[in-house]
């Protein structure tokens, strides 16, 4: 019925095969060209891409994000001008603010979802990206590459513009606001992370890891 | 040909198809994660997560998000009345966005999480396209109701200029994260396959 491979011990695994995480359909894994997408045929979700560029175009994209994420949180990011009085803020500004009105927990999540959850993807995609790339057996590769696409939905960038802009209105009466350096490079960021994940697949990395160095307790 | 009628599954971290023991439970030889047919114990894990949302639901919505402290007079907002200020005072279509995140998407995701755990428990074959596609949608709009909690902090973070004016962030804004996150983890802990069991 199935091809067999034996390529581990204990476990017959299939490399050719995928099953739809929404509806547990088996496919075979097709040869797809560059800037293409297979698709479940039962349920229509995306089984696997094939993102043009390789991983060059990925490891460029994750750069440029890094260097505007330190950027974006280095500079001003808004400045509020009341009566000659300026209040200057940054994106931390927004996590330590919370924190200075006694709500800790709240001051975590802002900080989780706006610095912390994107600095950590945007990082350790670059980790694992040069690690394939290079060919270099770098520690903890997979444990990162796991991390990554449950770290997505914690990162918050592009809800935390639309939050930029609904204060921006609300305090657009009663003050003067400054856009600073860091929300233009805070926009960029986000433009650079949508591009950098659309042009990363992480199935086509683990299919190019080795079986070999799987976990202990993986056999 | 579903994968756990041919003895299959596969990997939720890498992918990877594996024939699973009589167990029906392994680690994965590719990335090491733990491996079942279905996610364990789904049904009652999203149910726990969803009830405690509906809990916070009601303080979310009842005490204030924020306090505006301007010239010895307090005023306070909840997620509600900050909605309707800016249908006031701001610009209709972005009152309408933030409308949409922080109170319409919550209550439908809710709804949409409940709908799907019972056609599943009653074991319903109808509308399974539309089932998953529900599915979808709820998992790609939830974050967006965190919105709210961005505004109150970028205000408190500006509007702290000594006398004139300041911003505290209330009770109602720890509870509406904890229904962002609650709700998250409910679309998370939800395995979609169970649609077409």
């Amino acid at each position: 019925m199935l091809p067999m491979s034996e390529r581990h011990p204990h476990h017959a695994s299939y490399p050719e095969l995928l099953a739809c995480h929404e509806c547990d359909t088996l496919s075979k894994i097709p040869a797809l060209k560059p800037g293409r997408a297979a698709r479940c045929r039962c349920c229509g979700h995306v089984l696997l891409r094939n993102p043009k560029g390789g991983l060059d175009r990925p490891i460029a994209l994750y750069s440029a994000a890094f260097i505007l994420l330190l950027l974006s949180n280095a500079f001003p990011f808004l400045t509020l001008e009341i009566q000659g009085r300026a209040e200057v803020a940054n994106i931390f500004g927004a996590s330590l603010a919370m924190y200075r009105a006694g709500m800790a927990e709240l001051a975590v999540a802002v900080f989780l979802t706006t610095i912390l959850a994107p600095a950590l993807l945007i990082t350790s995609s670059l980790y694992v990206l040069l690690g394939v790339r290079l060919r270099r057996p770098l520690p903890a590769l997979r444990t990162l590459l796991s991390w990554i696409s449950q770290l997505e939905p914690w990162v918050m960038l592009d809800v935390f513009m639309l939050g930029v802009l609904v204060a921006f209105v609300k305090l657009g009466n009663m003050a003067t606001m400054h856009i600073g350096i860091s929300l233009f490079a805070f926009v960029g960021l986000i433009l650079a992370s949508a591009a950098a994940t659309a042009a990363f697949e992480p199935h086509l990395l683990w299919q190019r890891m080795a079986y070999g160095r799987a976990r202990r307790h993986a056999g | 040909m579903r994968a756990r009628d041919a003895g299959l599954a596969g990997c939720h971290t890498c992918g990877l198809v594996l024939h699973l023991p009589a167990s029906g439970h392994t680690h994965c030889p590719r990335c090491g994660a733990d491996m079942h047919f279905r996610k364990v114990n789904s049904v009652s894990t999203t149910w726990a997560f969803l009830l405690a949302a509906m809990i916070a639901y009601l303080p979310a919505n009842l005490y204030p998000v924020m306090t505006v402290t301007s010239f010895g007079k307090a005023q306070s907002d909840t997620i509600m009345s900050g909605v309707m200020y800016l249908f006031l005072h701001g610009d209709w279509p972005l009152a309408l966005i933030v409308f949409v995140a922080s109170v319409l998407v919550p209550l439908l995701k809710m709804l949409a999480l409940v709908y799907l755990l019972v056609s599943v428990q009653r074991r319903s074959h109808m509308r399974k396209q539309q089932r998953i596609r529900l599915y979808r949608i709820v998992e790609l709009v939830g974050r967006w109701s965190m919105v709210d909690i961005f505004v109150v902090a970028l205000l408190a973070a500006l509007v702290n200029v000594g006398a004139i004016a300041t911003i505290e962030p209330g009770v109602g804004a720890i509870a509406f994260t904890v229904v962002v996150i609650l709700t998250m983890f409910a679309a998370t802990s939800f395995d979609p396959r169970l649609i077409w069991d």
